[in-house]
């Protein structure tokens, strides 16, 4: 099975995770970008959104599984095609959070560019977009390492 | 949980259907699922979901990609309603800003 190792420095990732473990706790409410269909029965409505919030819950989890004691030890997370899927989904399901709760001020065009480098911060801006950052760049570890496992899946 | 077995569980216990009222629903104008611009998802992320979830090759994923990225939307998939909700719902869960329109063109 394929897998990568990154090595992570420990000191900078752990504040990070701060910001995702308060998100992961956050109450529940339906994840971002939820459209359930028109004229849905409250059933359908119930069952669309219950479904996705327990997704995006599990995919939370499963990224803070990652940084487990281990990882404070060694500073190594790996990746491969078992938890490929699941991470890649946890960071945009997380990146999608970290807009609304932190960044809305940036503005759409400077997140979609990534030109980040001024700009007008919330409180506890800062970690949010340098966690913003780092969750962009896991996803485009795994896509260029492990995105034809999930493809293949 | 997929979004087959979603809606299956949904309708299980629903109001018998008459067979007329089924055929017209089946027939009934098309659905279309639209996939809309946000400006967190990589690129790379959204060609990789259109090819694991709708089946695209690299070209045609790449194309619908930048048509979401450049018009702010893309229609990615039409035919019945059922369908369409079970390809909506599974673009929902990898996070990708998918709604059913009704096609109005049929």
């Amino acid at each position: 099975m394929k897998r990568i190792e990154v090595k992570l420095a420990v000191p900078v990732v752990a504040p990070l995770l701060d910001v995702i473990r308060a998100l992961g706790e956050a109450p529940p409410v339906p994840p971002p970008g939820v459209n359930v269909p028109p004229d849905a029965d409250p059933d359908l409505r119930g069952a669309w959104i219950g479904e996705l919030a327990a997704a995006e819950s599990t995919e939370v989890r499963a990224l803070l599984a990652l940084f487990d004691e281990a990882f404070f030890r060694e500073g190594v997370v790996a990746f491969d095609a078992e938890n490929a899927e699941v991470i890649l989904r946890a960071c945009s399901v997380l990146r999608l959070r970290l807009r609304e709760s932190y960044l809305r001020a940036w503005g759409d065009d400077a997140l979609e560019s990534g030109d980040v480098e001024a700009g007008p911060f919330e409180p506890g801006g800062h970690k949010a977009m340098a966690c913003f950052l780092f969750l962009a760049t896991v996803q485009e570890l795994i896509l260029q390492h492990l995105g034809d496992n999930i493809l293949t899946n | 949980m997929d979004a087959g077995r979603l809606l299956d569980a949904v309708s299980r216990d629903k109001t018998q259907v008459l067979p007329e009222e089924a055929e017209r629903v089946a027939t009934v104008g098309a659905w279309r699922v639209v996939v809309l611009n946000d400006p967190v998802n990589l690129m790379s992320y959204v060609v990789l979901v259109f090819r694991r979830v709708l089946g695209f090759d690299e070209a045609t994923a790449r194309r619908k990609m930048l048509e979401v990225h450049e018009q702010g939307r893309s229609v990615v998939w039409t035919g019945l309603r059922e369908k369409a909700e079970a390809y909506a719902f599974t673009l929902q869960e990898w996070h990708l800003s998918a709604v059913v329109e009704a096609d109005e063109a049929h």
